[in-house]
């Protein structure tokens, strides 16, 4: 290996390059005093860097950036905030459960799918008319047979609907 | 204060704002360098260390105890910093022209750790070059500033900068070595310490 092809080697750490290359870097380094020498500037670089821009921000008033933090996040995330009005706790706790949210806005669609379905299964040369209720406690839709006609389970409703 | 960070941490998502503000004035001087290292402007590097709080706060649940919460931080700080020189980049195109090329000559090997020695103490010289470095990482191209900053400040090894840069690891390595090339010829040439004309010797 010539000082060309170690230069971009320089300043890796342990484990950072494959085996291949550690040793023929660390072949070139026992013998290459001017790249022995460039290592060492990277380390001075490296040191040169975060004291220069650590001395740049020490150098900076900072008195007043906490409090610009603070300004832009919402005051109503922190505890003992005013309690927000009943749209603001829907869309908190539509923020909070997306799943719940999705599960919401599916639920009609999945049982307009399981009427439609049980309608076309039930029925012989077109379709029937039912008086149907429909309830959306949560995903899975069920049907059930009743006097009244089929009722649409969404979800398990375990006080009966 | 890793363990302090954590306390402050679960208090903050608790929703104690002091807890937060406690954490916000702990990490904000190291959040603002790595801002600055990145996008070089003073006001812009402000903006980006305030984001990146906003963001940290927003993602708070997310936060593995696990990890480090100044890690975590770091890495939110430069992808906001990223994202913003992308923005910019277009508008900017005349700021990131090369370094003139008598200062790419490159420095005598050896030349800038032997001035400043391995005393690890601060030296005049050291204080000196600490105080032209902003203006040396701005003469740097946007994308060798970027690797040298998140290498020297982050700690990221080869692997992390080609993933956060979205870059192979051999241009990572190739954009390090340019950079520190540049910075090392620059910071000398501001030293007095420049002895151009040495090249390689095998």
């Amino acid at each position: 290996m010539k000082c060309a092809g170690a230069a971009p080697l320089l300043g890796s750490r342990p484990g950072e390059l494959d085996p291949t290359e550690e040793a023929a870097l660390s072949a070139h380094l026992s013998s290459c005093e001017a790249c022995r020498a460039r290592q060492a500037d990277h380390e001075a670089l490296a040191r040169v860097v975060e004291n220069g821009l650590l001395g740049e921000a020490a150098r900076r008033d900072f008195s007043a950036f906490a409090d610009g933090v603070m300004a832009r996040i919402p005051a109503a995330t922190w505890r003992g905030a005013p309690a927000p009005g009943l749209l603001g706790r829907v869309l908190e706790l539509l923020r909070r459960h997306r799943v719940l949210a999705t599960a919401s806005a599916l639920a009609p669609a999945l049982a307009a799918l399981a009427l439609y379905l049980y309608i076309g299964r039930t029925s012989g040369t077109g379709p029937l008319e039912f008086s149907v209720e429909v309830t959306s406690e949560d995903l899975a839709p069920m049907v059930l047979d009743t006097s009244d006609g089929p009722i649409i389970l969404v979800g398990e409703a375990s006080d009966g609907t | 204060m890793a363990l302090l960070d954590l306390e402050l941490v679960d208090r903050a998502r608790g929703g104690d704002p002091e807890a937060f503000r406690d954490l916000v004035v702990r990490h904000q001087r190291r959040v603002y360098a790595v801002a600055l290292g990145i996008v070089k402007d003073r006001d812009l590097a402000w903006d980006v260390s305030q984001d990146a709080f906003v963001r940290v706060h927003r993602h708070l649940s997310e936060f593995r105890d696990e990890s480090s919460f100044s890690t975590w931080i770091h890495r939110i700080t430069a992808r906001v910093a990223i994202d913003v020189l992308r923005k910019e980049r277009p508008s900017r195109r005349s700021d990131v022209a090369d370094v003139p090329e008598p200062v790419l000559q490159e420095a005598a090997p050896g030349v800038l750790s032997t001035a400043l020695g391995t005393d690890p103490q601060e030296t005049v010289l050291r204080r000196e070059l600490a105080a032209r470095l902003t203006e040396a990482l701005g003469q740097l191209p946007d994308v060798h500033r970027t690797v040298l900053v998140l290498r020297e400040m982050d700690g990221l090894s080869y692997e992390e900068l080609a993933e956060r840069l979205s870059i192979p690891r051999g241009t990572v390595m190739s954009r390090l070595f340019h950079a520190r090339k540049k910075m090392q010829a620059m910071l000398a040439g501001y030293a007095g310490i420049d002895a151009p004309g040495s090249g390689d010797r095998s």
